[in-house]
């Protein structure tokens, strides 16, 4: 009898993990008056592991809807994990027109097709709204002479090979190009930049121990080491001061004369040839949820910028950004 | 506050109706999916994280940090009794804990894991109290070159991991390095070997290739060889009692190993896995009888086992005073901090104390948990061995598919974790020993990173290596653990030769 416990254990739990991952994989199409209403549960895909920026996006996003009643049906939270993306492109990709499968992305959805990463980009997909903006930071150690961004960039173009930049995406991608593209505007040669990709955790602590010279990483990884007095920012990809503690301290690249910004820009997409009727509905309901007061707490807890645009402007807006990260990226002699 | 005051405020946390409570759920729960062969603490704080929204942060911290440990402590015990390596960082358990079960000493051999964990855990969590402060220095001292020093070091115990043919080791060993090449390049961006794909991306997570090499080799094995098997219950299980000669033997392992294990785990990167195989390698490499270990040695079970729960203690040194996940389990541990609104930093130990310290303070409670839960159970654990074998096959087989399948909910991982089970099985048929392709698959993509980054940073100049301090003694420790065996054995023959 007893030796049959842990057995028992393990075939229940395994019944649970075999549980969280039940998929829907019925594709059905509603809307025959014209508006759409979801008559089942919404599956809402993070294309990376729990725990990362995508994951929390979708996550609260999931919960506000639920909590504030604002869509009625549940919205479920699925991780699909690997290739930066890559494999849950694919697999939305493959959901084609069905208004029950809504994933979350940001700049990478970009970076990656663009550098012959994914077979689908940000063209493949239904733009639904964008709801956050995030920016970049350059920051230093705290015992770095230089103290603004022009003292960096005034090294790197008369010295480019004693200036090395960490990040933690591979070249090519957002930690990288954020970079290249405000050093180019201050006249930086782009092919000269020495970037290293640390994937391991490592980054931070390799400014800290002076491996490196300048750690290219989004705002909100340096703001408590800012308050420590560890590091300091040398600038931010906003286009305006940003607002908050810390935060307000920031340099923009702009205020410093370097006329170029970055945004790292937080959405909802859909599979292709997502209905009109479906795209309308989404879209209302996402901003709604973007103005409500249970989403501006989100925003505060996590520091996200409100940044709502519709299908249409998601749409513009992505492909703008497109033809410039090509344009930088051909330069710098990466992507296809 | 200094550690003392520190720590009144943290045991008051702990030491709360709440604090006990959620240190239970969190090693209990732990221990049982650390058990499970695939299910590590990842998948355990992922699925942790939901339950905790709206819960005060301090009491859901300390519980997810009991489901880490808790993982990690209860990982040894398919690793011992099945070869199936319950987490990423319990596979050198199995090195010596499998042949002792298979010796008809399970029951013993879970006893030294569980004493030998309760023993790692508590040692680094005294060195966490009063040196994590002090040690967020060494977390960050190691850049790209010490990294690579350090790999370097690791990488040249190949030869001690393996029994027989060295010829057949190495090529294990870069077996193992080139197949952790496969996937996303990330210094280039570049893809390298994938053949387009996108499954390859990433290249193999860790588990499948430790299940695949060892569980389904070793379910292969058993299929093949089941004639010579046919042990009766009472041989099986053992007697569970460790003696005080036993205590003696362990003692040393332990001790060092604990300081060993708890270093390694402070450097982002390195973690429990690094941390086991190095110390199985450490003690191997200064035992007077080297050639017991792989046989089922006492040191073997817990130099591993006290350095693995070393490191995870070790692990929350640069999460809580740097902020800096060193893992991917403590990337996922930061996210369900954040989750409930604590950004842990250098400034987590002012700001919030009661949550610094209260982690800390309930990892001696959560130890004292595991020891008394753990070893009650283990006669219960230990007859699992007579669970027919068809169905412990099948059962084994079923948890390393469900394991690489929690991993990234992926088909094609199962498809590659049979392949590295006939790989493994090849392997064992050829006798080509596995742990050095582990260990070379471990380390080896660590330290082309690292020597790329290196490379970058200086410019092309390899002097990088030997200007600065910590990776010139690290390689010299590594040149010399190569030479010096060589060395010793030469004069001895030539000592024998004179005779």
């Amino acid at each position: 009898m007893k030796k049959t416990i842990f057995t028992t254990i393990l075939a229940a739990s395994a019944l649970v993990f075999a549980g969280c991952n039940s998929e829907e994989a019925a594709n059905e199409n509603t809307g025959e008056s014209g508006a759409f209403e979801p008559s089942k549960n919404i599956e809402m895909v993070a294309p990376a592991g729990a725990g990362g920026g995508w994951d929390t996006t979708a996550r609260e996003v999931a919960r506000v809807f639920g909590e504030t009643g604002i869509v009625e049906k549940n919205m479920t939270v699925i991780n699909k994990e690997g290739g930066g993306g890559a494999i849950a492109w694919a697999y939305i990709h493959g959901q084609d027109d069905s208004p029950y499968n809504l994933f979350v992305s940001s700049p990478p959805l970009m970076f990656v097709p663009l550098n012959g990463q994914s077979e689908y980009g940000h063209e493949d997909f239904t733009p639904l709204a964008n709801m956050i903006a995030d920016y970049g930071a350059f920051a230093v150690s705290a015992d770095s002479e230089w103290e603004d961004l022009n003292d960096l960039f005034d090294q790197m173009k008369e010295d480019p090979e004693s200036v090395t930049v960490v990040g933690t995406s591979s070249p090519g991608s957002m930690d990288h190009m954020q970079f290249v593209r405000i050093a180019k505007a201050a006249g930086v040669d782009p092919k000269k930049i020495k970037y290293v990709s640390d994937q391991d955790g490592g980054a931070l602590t390799s400014v800290l121990n002076g491996s490196v010279d300048v750690f290219s990483t989004g705002v909100g990884e340096v703001v408590e080491q800012v308050r420590a007095g560890n590091i300091k920012v040398l600038g931010v990809t906003a286009e305006e001061r940003m607002e908050g503690e810390i935060l307000s301290d920031f340099p923009t690249a702009i205020e410093q004369g370097i006329d170029e910004s970055f945004i790292n820009w937080r959405g909802f997409f859909g599979p292709p040839n997502m209905d009109q009727a479906a795209v309308d509905y989404y879209e209302e309901k996402f901003k709604e949820l973007s103005e409500s007061e249970e989403f501006a707490e989100v925003r505060k807890k996590y520091g996200w910028n409100e940044m709502y645009l519709n299908s249409e402007e998601y749409e513009e807006f992505l492909n703008n950004e497109y033809k410039e990260i090509e344009v930088l990226l051909e330069e710098i002699g990466l992507g296809n | 506050m200094n550690a003392f005051d520190g720590m009144i405020t943290g045991f008051q946390v702990a030491l709360s109706w709440e604090g006990i409570l959620f240190v239970l759920i969190g090693v209990i729960v732990g221990t049982l999916i650390g058990m499970m062969p695939g299910l590590g603490p990842i998948s355990a704080i992922a699925i942790m994280i939901p339950i905790t929204y709206g819960m005060d942060p301090a009491p859901a911290l300390v519980m997810m940090a009991g489901v880490y440990y808790g993982a990690v402590f209860g990982g040894s015990t398919s690793s011992i009794l099945l070869n199936a390596p319950g987490i990423s960082g319990t596979v050198a358990t199995a090195f010596d804990g499998y042949p002792m079960a298979q010796q008809g000493k399970a029951g013993k051999a879970l006893a030294i894991a569980a004493i030998a964990s309760f023993f790692g855990g508590t040692v680094s969590v005294i060195m966490l109290m009063l040196l994590a402060p002090a040690l967020s220095s060494v977390a960050i001292s190691f850049g790209p070159p010490a990294y690579f020093a350090l790999m370097l070091m690791g990488l040249t115990a190949i030869s001690s991991l393996s029994e027989g043919s060295t010829i057949k080791a190495m090529i294990a060993a870069v077996a193992g390095v080139m197949v952790v090449t496969i996937g996303i390049d990330p210094q280039t961006g570049t893809q390298r070997f994938t053949f387009g794909n996108v499954n390859l991306f990433d290249g193999f997570d860790f588990l499948i290739i430790a299940l695949g090499l060892f569980a389904i080799a070793e379910v292969c094995m058993l299929v093949l060889n089941r004639k010579n098997r046919s042990l009766s219950d009472d041989q099986k299980l053992g007697s569970l009692k460790v003696t005080r000669a036993d205590l003696k033997e362990m003692s040393g392992p332990m001790t060092r190993q604990s300081f060993v294990g708890f270093i390694l785990g402070v450097l982002p990167g390195a973690g429990a896995t690094i941390a086991s195989f190095i110390s199985y390698i450490f003690e191997k490499r200064i035992s007077k009888n080297p050639e017991e270990f792989g046989k089922g040695s006492i040191k073997g079970l817990a130099a591993p086992e006290s350095s693995n729960n070393a490191a995870t203690s070790g692990a929350f040194v640069p999460l809580l005073s740097l902020g800096i996940p060193g893992s991917g389990t403590t990337a996922v541990m930061l996210g369900a901090f954040l989750v409930l609104g604590v950004q842990p930093g250098p400034l987590l130990m002012t700001d919030r104390p009661e949550i610094f310290w209260g982690i800390i303070a309930s990892m001696y409670l959560g130890n004292i948990f595991l020891l008394i839960l753990n070893l009650p159970l283990i006669p219960y654990l230990a007859k699992i061995l007579s669970i027919p074998r068809p169905l412990l096959i099948s059962l084994v087989i079923m948890f390393s598919l469900i394991g690489v399948y929690s991993i990234s909910f992926n088909v094609f991982d199962l498809y590659m974790l049979l392949v590295f089970g006939a790989l493994g099985f090849a392997m064992r048929v050829f006798s080509f020993p596995a742990p050095p392709f582990i260990l070379a698959f471990i380390l080896g993509g660590m330290m082309e990173q690292a020597f790329r980054q290196s490379m970058t940073i200086s410019n092309g100049n390899l002097a990088i290596f030997v200007d600065s301090p910590l990776p010139l003694s690290l390689i010299l420790i590594a040149f010399f653990s190569l030479v010096i065996p060589g060395l010793l054995k030469w004069r001895s023959r030539r000592k024998l030769a004179k005779m």
